[in-house]
């Protein structure tokens, strides 16, 4: 069982650096900070599943791991950082919700998440089921973020990362979904990515401003 | 009997002769990093020297408050470092005081230097003091929270307890993530309590950015020395803690002089190492804001917190 | 039980209940005589207050509580007293604070003399204590009740002993009507006990207790936790305690702050341990947890925020029951789990830290009441440099200053660290989140004390050293000896109750193994009685007087290194360094500028607005002639909660006014119809 427990403790190891990096995003407000973190948890997402298709001998999360580096850690950082340099936005000044109480509340999300996944865990067999109540955690944060952040781009952030808490989660829970449903997710995230990056040139162009508190002066 | 308090005088010794030597390191290391050659490595114990030679200069609208703060400082530091494991893993005085009594000693000589600051009834004290306050009060609670994390695997917050068990169990890795979390939490708590960049600049006399040299801007003499003395030694001795709760390797586990000297040679080196560290820290970020310092100490409490979350989530299955 | 013991305590009860009743009425036999007058009162007090030391002490013995009974005529009311040792305790924390407290006053009622009549304060003074004495020893609801109301009413009456100044009236009303709320609350729980069992008497809220339906239960658990809160001053009922404890004279202010806020305590305890024996669900120790957590670290906050000393005294009363609280919270916490060692350990931490808060927190009072004394007002932006005029003062102050910031050795650290450690404890407990949210409630602690720490840096850095800040300070002397010993007591208390603690947790161990069903004394205190350990030196230890004795050591060793280093100390005064400007008081830095960072930190929680008007020289706009600062905090509480309420109230009572003619014959319709309508629903 020695191996099993190396590997389990692995996948710990690297679950923590996800929820980490979640946090490192949280903390930031560089945009193209957000971006790297980002990418960074994508990398550490790419080697969590790489460990478990390793561990498990299930040899397509080999193939979604290659995607997560190809598709999340280099595609979409690139086009995130065009849109950075093409709007000349770097900081996020104005911020809902101020860095420490942000910091704060996500603590609280991942207990909540924690006490929430406790009757599941119990149930569990898989050597992945720790990171089921992190990936939940991820998910929770990164909703926070797109709700606490006034620019489009940290809002995408908020996003991916609310979809790599998703195939986190799906790892976890059932060593993950079947290729093609990956293959279509991966997808959808790259259009999202796309189609996200232009509506915020739009806004740009609209508003003068990536802020997105001032679409509310649409409703007329 | 006997042999307890000659192991306590012999640590007391020890870590009162290291602690300017890191110091002198620190400085050292990142006057390279800056391409200069930097005072002699010995250059703080001369300091120190000189200093306690020199006649004192007091403010004349001080107290006694003032003339006693060097020396419940210096010596409630000292307290502190005694009961801290160095080379010895069963520290004989352990029973005085566990950790949470180690971070309140500290508090105690923080108390003082900031009534000191006040003192002189300059405005650089009272700056220093206000700033000290707010750094000390955002440190706390991280710093409690991230010794809890410790302290659970070890099932005490008996320095010596956790460090003699994280010892037989190798440290860092017999439980990494809590443990990692843990260690980021108490280094930046580190930076913090002792004043280094990013957080405050030990090097600095600029009105704006001072904090612990503004409070004892009115210090000279040998009142000066015992408090710069203090400072080091409150180094050394989170430096001490961090290399010996997390990599408790070398350390001697049973009170043997053989072991014992083994002990302080690796102890010593992992100091230096911590040393180090530092002094690229220092060297690559430069002095947060104030107000920022808020977020950093916010990331401290985070990482102290998930350590403990993820103690418990690796540790209630099975 | 001893024959003889038991007559000692009555003969001993009898001879407080004399005294005191002598302090009472002697005064005014001698109208016009007000120096005697205040000896007599305050000599009374002195007495009866040593009686009442031997009385808790007596008490803390005896084998089975002793009962006091006198008949009374009326149904429901028995009047009995019940000596446990619960109430041994907290009348040993009065008597103890009674006696300095009532030296003190000798010297400090000196001020009102002349001003205000000697006999009626004296004699209200003495009543104020034995209400406590006597709420504490109520063994029926409704004797409770009325002595509880007593107590309440004679606090009133002192705080509004300044009833010329309007600040005081405004803050005797504010306290009348909150506390006649936690009275409304408390009588609702105590009706729910006699609705179980038809009698007031606590023998039978006691049997009622254990039967009751959880439903109502919870509610007993709730109407006592907002009753006694209001009285203790628990976050968000606290709103009172930092007009009213300040507004009174400064010895009483002792007394309320440090002893009067405590009758809660009691009553939390005396209704969660005895009443309802103990067996709750986790969620009280929770709610308690967190009621504790929230008040200590909004108490301390607000403090800090304060340049009226006393005012910001009175918030750390809110702070420190915040901290008790979070050690009774994790004792129940635990006693729901069947940890019942833990249970006791968080209890007795719990006790601990309100004897501790109740002697620093007297000393801290009459210490500020010196300041008030001597320079004739509370701000203290207006002392400075006091320490060499005042040194006495100073020094205890400081001794109060250290120990509630809870620094070793002092007695403050003692208890904060036993609470520290059941809160590390909860790792015994099964369930995850209590496991998560006691270290943060510790983290919550850490964080509190550290603040305190900064709050008493500034107090006492403001107030007494430095230069001058004012005519008043330049002019303060030193307050007389009776007034310096009553402090000193009060310091060596602090001092005792840090380092005895061999002696004084058998002594509270006593006290909670009635309620916990177990001793755990001789567990925490180890062998020799030099270290505390709650689960083995393995686990935990601390030793203050080892601490005291090392840090001792080391100061002489310190000197003599500095002999050997540097020679005999050559030391030479010079002015402090302002960058070339003489400095005055007035670049000193102010007390609001001390916690200026702290301010902004926490301004989510303070709201502050600032107001800054600059006027320029006429000749250029770069030289300001004068600049005024302005600074207000949004009153949350007051402004989502109690306004609110109030307003609703309000509306109210205008619909009502309907029926407010102002006509007698409608008045007497009302009655009759009333009448007439209870008359048929008895028949029905």
């Amino acid at each position: 069982m020695a191996h099993s427990d190396i590997g389990s403790q692995l996948v710990n190891i690297c679950s923590m650096l996800l929820l980490v990096t979640t946090f490192a995003i949280v903390s930031q407000r560089r945009l193209s900070a957000c971006v790297d973190l980002f990418a960074l948890q994508s990398v550490f997402l790419a080697v969590t599943a790489a460990l478990v298709a390793f561990l498990t001998g299930i040899h397509h999360i080999y193939v979604a791991a290659l995607l997560t580096i190809v598709i999340k850690a280099i595609i979409i950082p690139l086009i995130l950082k065009r849109v950075i340099e093409r709007l000349n936005v770097t900081r996020e000044l104005v911020l809902n919700i101020n860095i420490p109480a942000s910091l704060l509340i996500c603590g609280g999300l991942v207990i909540l998440a924690l006490s929430v996944t406790q009757p599941i865990k119990e149930l569990g067999f898989l050597l992945t089921k720790d990171s089921l109540a992190i990936s939940l955690a991820i998910i929770l944060i990164g909703f926070f973020t797109m709700i606490s952040r006034r620019k489009a781009v940290t809002q995408v952030v908020g996003f991916l990362v609310v979809e790599n808490g998703i195939f986190l989660g799906a790892t976890a829970a059932a060593y993950g979904m079947p290729l093609i449903v990956e293959l279509g997710v991966f997808f959808d995230v790259l259009v999202a990515a796309l189609i996200i990056g232009i509506f915020t040139h739009r806004l740009q162009d609209t508003f003068d401003s990536v802020d997105v508190s001032k679409l509310t002066g649409m409703k007329e | 009997m006997i042999e307890s308090a000659v192991i306590q005088l012999l640590q007391a010794v020890v870590v009162l002769v290291v602690s300017p030597f890191v110091i002198g390191l620190i400085r050292k290391v990142k006057a390279w990093l800056q391409c200069r050659q930097g005072p002699v490595l010995l250059q703080p114990y001369y300091d120190l020297a000189k200093l306690f030679q020199k006649e004192v200069v007091a403010s004349s609208s001080t107290s006694w408050i003032f003339t006693a703060t060097p020396y419940i400082l210096f010596s409630s530091t000292l307290t502190a470092s005694l009961l801290v494991p160095t080379f010895l893993s069963q520290v004989p005085l352990n029973f005085a005081g566990d950790i949470i009594t180690v971070v309140y000693l500290l508090a105690l000589g923080t108390f003082f230097l900031m009534l000191a600051g006040l003192d002189a009834g300059s405005a650089f004290g009272g700056m220093g003091s206000s700033r000290e306050a707010i750094v000390a009060a955002l440190t706390e609670p991280a710093m409690i929270l991230s010794i809890f994390a410790v302290g659970l695997t070890a099932g005490s917050t008996n320095l010596s307890t956790i460090v003699h068990k994280m010892a037989l169990s190798h440290g860092i890795m017999s439980d990494p993530p809590p443990h990692l979390l843990a260690l980021a939490a108490l280094f930046i708590v580190t930076l913090a309590e002792t004043g280094r960049v990013p957080v405050d600049n030990p090097a600095t006399h600029l009105e704006l950015t001072m904090i612990h040299e503004a409070m004892i801007l009115e210090y000279s003499g040998r009142y000066l020395a015992l408090i710069e003395w203090a400072a080091a030694l409150k180094l050394l001795l989170f430096l001490t803690l961090l290399s010996n709760i997390f990599f408790p390797w070398g350390i001697a586990t049973v009170m043997t002089p053989f072991g014992m000297a083994v002990g302080t040679g690796v102890w010593f080196l992992k100091v230096s190492g911590l040393a180090v560290l530092i002094s690229l820290i220092e060297s690559m970020f430069a002095k947060l804001r104030l107000f920022r310092i808020t977020e950093l100490l916010g990331v401290a409490f985070i990482l102290s917190l998930l350590s403990l979350v993820f103690y418990y989530i690796l540790r209630v299955q099975s | 039980m001893n024959f003889n013991l038991f007559s000692l305590i009555h003969g001993n009860f009898l001879i407080i209940l004399v005294l005191y009743g002598a302090g009472m009425i002697i005064p005014f036999f001698f109208p016009r005589q007000p120096r005697f007058q205040n000896l007599i009162a305050h000599g009374a007090a002195i007495a009866a207050s040593t009686a009442g030391v031997v009385l808790g002490v007596l008490g803390l013995f005896a084998d089975s509580p002793p009962v006091f009974y006198s008949l009374s005529t009326l149904p429901l009311l028995s009047i009995q007293f019940r000596l446990d040792t619960l109430s041994s305790f907290f009348i040993l924390v009065i008597s103890l604070s009674g006696v300095p407290v009532s030296l003190y006053a000798t010297g400090y009622v000196r001020e009102f003399e002349g001003r205000y009549p000697m006999g009626v304060l004296g004699s209200l003074y003495n009543a104020f204590l034995l209400s406590m004495i006597l709420v504490i020893m109520a063994d029926n609801g409704f004797l409770f009740l009325i002595l509880w109301e007593v107590m309440s009413l004679v606090s009133y009456f002192l705080v509004v002993t300044e009833h010329e100044k309007a600040e005081s009236r405004y803050a005797g009303f504010f306290y009348f009507v909150m506390t006649h709320v936690g009275t409304a609350f408390i009588m609702i729980c105590f009706l729910l006990f006699y609705q179980e069992n038809g009698s007031f008497n606590f023998e039978a809220f006691r049997s009622s207790g254990l039967v009751m339906p959880q439903a109502i239960q919870a509610l007993v658990f709730l109407t006592a936790l907002v009753g006694f809160g209001t009285k203790a001053g628990i976050v968000p009922l606290h709103v009172w305690l930092p007009y009213a404890h300040p507004a009174a004279p400064s010895h009483v202010s002792a007394l309320m702050s440090g002893v009067m806020i405590k009758t809660a305590i009691y009553g939390l305890i005396r209704v969660y341990f005895d009443f309802l024996g103990g067996q709750f669900p986790w969620w009280w120790g929770f709610t308690i947890l967190v009621v504790g957590a929230v008040s200590a670290l909004l108490g301390v906050m607000y403090a800090l925020m304060e340049h009226d000393l006393k005012s910001l005294l009175a918030y750390h009363s809110v702070e420190n029951i915040g901290i008790i609280l979070l050690g009774i919270g994790a004792g129940m916490i635990f006693q729901s789990y069947g940890l019942s060692h833990l249970a006791a350990l968080g209890l007795l931490a719990g006790l601990y830290h309100t004897i501790n808060h109740a002697m620093f927190k007297g000393l801290l009072f009459l210490g500020a009441g010196s300041l008030l004394y001597s320079t004739h007002t509370r701000n203290m932006e207006e002392y400075g440099g006091l320490v060499r005029h005042m040194p006495w003062t100073a020094f205890f102050f400081l001794i109060g200053a250290v120990s509630i910031s809870g620094l070793p050795p002092g007695n403050g650290f003692v208890s904060e660290w036993l609470i520290f450690q059941s809160l590390f404890l909860s790792f015994q407990i099964p369930d995850l989140l209590m496991k998560i949210f006691l270290p943060i409630g510790a983290a919550m602690l850490a964080l509190t004390g550290a603040l305190a720490m900064a709050c008493f840096a500034k107090a006492f850095g403001i107030s007494f050293l430095a230069m001058p800040r004012s005519h008043h300070a330049k002019q303060a002397v030193e307050v007389s000896l009776v007034m310096r010993i009553g402090m000193g007591i009060m310091a060596a208390y602090c001092v005792i109750l840090g380092l005895a603690t061999m002696w004084i947790i058998p002594l509270l161990d006593r006290v909670i193994t009635p309620f916990t069903h177990i001793s755990i004394a001789e567990k925490v205190i180890s062998g020799r009685g030099w270290t505390i350990e709650p689960m083995g030196v393995t686990f935990a230890s601390v030793s203050t007087p080892l601490l005291a004795l090392v840090i001792v050591f080391l100061i002489l060793a310190t000197l003599l290194l500095s002999l050997l280093l540097g020679g005999w100390l050559r030391k030479r005064f010079y002015k402090t360094w302002g960058c070339g400007l003489n400095l005055k008081p007035r670049n000193e830095y102010t007390s609001t500028g001390f916690s200026q960072p702290i301010r902004q930190v926490f301004s989510t929680i303070y709201r502050p607005t600032v107001k800054l008007e600059t006027e320029m020289m006429a000749e250029s706009r770069y030289f300001a002639k004068r600049m005024r600062f302005e600074l207000t905090f949004q009153p949350v509480f007051q402004k989502y909660l109690y306004d609110p309420v109030v307003r609703f109230f309000l509306a109210v009572a205008d619909r009502f006014r309907v029926i407010q003619a102002g006509s007698l014959h409608l008045y007497l319709s009302y009655i009759f119809l009333t009448l007439v309508a209870l008359l048929l629903w008895t028949t029905l």
